[in-house]
């Protein structure tokens, strides 16, 4: 089984290529690029909690409409909280 | 998308230790849910609808209106409709542990989106959160 980071380090070459099925215009590749290099030069990454952080609680909804509260799992054990921007 | 076929492979990993994934996304419910059945996942994806969690956490940013331009052109890339506000933010990704007192005790945090850590890692670290 191939890691994570290789699966997307093929994708993104594969994206890249500007190829089918993606085709991806080269502008496009570009200022993909640019906006990737500008949040990285902003500095956001180090503004973000950080190990020691104490983690703020939260309360939302999942796929089925349920809602789940951060501190009921904790109490259970550890979390493994991933953000992502989405389906797209 | 990649990232939670990656965290779905080591679930049972996860689990086993006593810990728990959750995956949070501004998307509604709508979109969560298609991705939940799609990828048959066993953790849940919650909405952080207008990404106030994600606000809490620091790693919210605006999409410079060049990409969004690029994006409205692909035709299929609505994030007003996705996430139900026009303003076109989203969260960097980020991936954190969090031990039961509720201190963070991993995070890794990327503007490059194309670079995620791997899910054996955070299985290793919820190994020693055990010991």
């Amino acid at each position: 089984m191939s890691t994570l980071q290789a699966r997307l380090d093929e994708f993104k070459k594969a994206l890249e290529s500007g190829a089918l099925p993606h085709n991806v215009p080269n502008e496009a590749i570009k200022a993909m690029h640019r906006a990737t290099a500008e949040l990285k030069a902003s500095g956001m990454e180090d503004a973000a909690l950080k190990v020691g952080d104490r983690a703020p609680s939260f309360t939302l909804f999942n796929q089925d409409q349920v809602q789940v509260t951060s501190t009921d799992l904790l109490r259970e054990g550890p979390l493994v909280v991933s953000f992502f921007r989405g389906h797209w | 998308m990649m990232e939670l076929e990656a965290l779905q492979e080591v679930n049972s990993q996860v689990r086993a230790l006593g810990a728990r994934i959750v995956a949070l996304t501004p998307e509604l419910e709508r979109y969560t849910r298609s991705v939940h059945r799609k990828l048959n996942l066993s953790f849940d994806i919650l909405t952080d609808l207008h990404l106030e969690t994600a606000e809490r956490f620091r790693l919210v940013f605006v999409l410079p209106d060049y990409l969004r331009a690029v994006y409205k052109s692909f035709g299929s890339i609505t994030l007003d409709r996705f996430h139900d506000e026009s303003e076109y933010r989203l969260p960097m990704p980020a991936r954190y542990v969090i031990d039961q007192e509720g201190i963070i005790r991993a995070a890794d945090v990327n503007a490059d989106y194309t670079i995620r850590p791997e899910p054996a890692e955070t299985v290793r670290l919820l190994e020693t959160l055990r010991r």
